[in-house]
């Protein structure tokens, strides 16, 4: 009913607009009425329809495993790309999982979202990558219990060369292009190289998982909620040598903010048991589960991805894996490296000035090493 | 808080809840999980996994096989926890097991919870679980208790929306009457669809009154059996969404005009349902009150359908009296 009396209303206004409008005017009266009415009741009647922007296209490969379908759901919702942004949703897949990808495509139908107008699954590249907006790269050797990274190593060199080159080819310039796969940097790294029509600072690989766990943990350790920790830094590598830096982040306590260090008043758990819990995360929550930390990866996904599509808080910065060439810290170039970060009009930028001690250098450096090994393992088999 | 939630089906309903898609974005939360025994180990995986998602609204999260935890002081009880339906097996199969389940989680609730606790039952038979679970538990008005049969109402707004090539948004009204199983009867004869032209009654939109009598209803009737044959696992995923859509829906009520579909007692109805189920029927809520929606003219075509439905459910809960008493 308020729709409609609103609509009444603008209908109204626009014809006084055109009568006026032709009166002030020194074309032919009639002619001028009638053209301004028609123009502007054509603008009326889209107002009828809710103003919705083109959809962008996203492709989530791995589409059918357990980290996709965590994920799906919070992008075809909205949660991700924004409220008002319409999608066409891409799963690939390798050709033994289609039918598994059509019973996610009648859940996605079933769960009834309005932004969702389109989901297309498919095992072929050329379809997978045509003229996306956005990519996440979960597919890969899913992790099982024991299983080292480096065991991942070689498989993924293919996949992600495959995909690096079919982004190249197939997919926008623009494209952003977010590698959740493990070994998640070396993966990212491959699939860059393999598509050099695209900008290196378009790829990024996840270490937001790491970067929510750490914030995680000192919130609980100081009895508050999580978004009251900001400004952790995850610096390096996806993995056990991942280092979680504590010494610039800051905790709201009761309405002021301190530093975590002061907040947390324990020197010896911030650089030991909090720096192993965070890192042996992943393997702790496999081991209870049987299964790997899908929830909370697709969390950290879109986290990830949001920010780079809407840009972080002023003052505040989040960790991702980027391409460390021209970086101020002194990490080895051609790695894609976790570093601080802040993001504005969808473009990053490592978070420039800020102190290193002696002990987080040696932490960083030993994280850039197993980088620059993996790259060269990865660039061996690139090359065959 | 949650039963069954070591599970498929809370697994992706967690994380919904814990974001504040469901009491609202300005509710702290503090999550039960409750699961058997051998299953606490993964329980603590997902605790694990709740705290790394770094939810603000999530005050707390507390694991455990016992009752008199989890259902101490509840003000919402989701009822996942059953036996899991496996590719082949019928509805029937599940009834013996789950009416102890039922009965313990009713005396539970009885015994523990708020009596203003709401209790939606999801595990299967979800209407003659809630019947067994609002029985056990004398205390808590039978109102309080409802059973999902949101997911085929969504199932149903998507087959519309899809045949009409709109959003599945711009479908309402439309209805599952009677059992969450394969007698369920989706009708849309009070469906509205909007179209670019306007709001149309759903059958003059769609234009194939023998694809909604049959085939419409039939695709609605089996699309669980569909999905678990194509992902070989039950349809987590859009029955945490109809989950939520439920819970949300009692607790900030539906809006104005619109009506969705829920398992309920039966007893008052206006359509001449036999007395004491738990029936799906049209409702809309307000204040945390749900009201059946009456005056709906009702031809022989969703007679037919509606008796049939109300057959089944009768048998069901004979059986499962018969094993409540035993």
């Amino acid at each position: 009913m308020p729709r409609a009396l609103a609509v009444t209303c603008k209908v109204i206004c626009l014809l006084l607009i055109g009568v006026v409008g032709s009166l002030l005017s020194e074309k032919n009266d009639l002619q001028f009425l009638v053209l301004t009415f028609s123009v502007q009741f054509k603008s009326v009647t889209l107002g009828l329809l809710p103003l919705q922007a083109e959809p962008i296209r996203v492709v989530v490969t791995g589409a059918a495993g357990q980290i996709a379908y965590s994920l799906l759901f919070s992008i075809a919702k909205g949660d991700v790309f924004g409220k008002d942004q319409p999608i066409i949703l891409i799963l690939l897949d390798i050709p033994p999982m289609l039918p598994v990808l059509d019973g996610v495509v009648m859940e996605l139908q079933d769960c009834a979202l309005p932004l969702l107008r389109e989901v297309i699954p498919t095992d072929k590249v050329e379809v997978g990558f045509k003229d996306i907006d956005a990519a996440i790269l979960v597919g890969s050797m899913p992790r099982k219990e024991g299983m080292e990274r480096k065991d991942l190593l070689k498989a993924n060199v293919a996949i992600f060369k495959t995909q690096g080159q079919a982004l190249d080819k197939y997919a926008k310039k623009t494209v952003k292009v977010l590698v959740v796969g493990n070994p998640a940097n070396t993966n990212c790294l491959i699939a860059s190289k393999s598509a050099p029509s695209i900008p290196k600072e378009n790829f990024s690989c996840l270490t937001r998982l790491d970067h929510n766990r750490a914030c995680s943990q000192v919130a609980m350790r100081c009895g508050v909620s999580s978004d009251k920790v900001k400004n952790v830094i995850i610096w390096g590598n996806h993995s056990s040598t991942q280092y979680p830096d504590v010494h610039h982040a800051k905790v709201n306590l009761s309405g002021s903010e301190v530093s975590a260090y002061d907040a947390v008043k324990n020197d010896a758990w911030l650089r030991g048991d909090f720096i192993s819990t965070v890192q042996l995360r992943g393997a702790a929550v496999i081991k209870a589960r049987k299964l790997s930390s899908a929830m909370s990866a697709a969390k950290a996904i879109c986290d990830h991805m949001r920010d780079i599509w809407f840009g972080t808080k002023e003052g505040e910065f989040i960790s991702m894996g980027v391409y460390a060439a021209g970086n101020s810290y002194g990490i080895p170039e051609d790695l894609i490296y976790s570093f601080p970060i802040q993001i504005k009009n969808k473009t990053w930028k490592v978070v420039d000035g800020l102190p290193i001690n002696d002990f987080s250098r040696a932490k960083m450096d030993a994280t850039a090493a197993e980088l620059v090994e993996e790259r060269d393992t990865a660039m061996d088999f690139l090359s065959q």
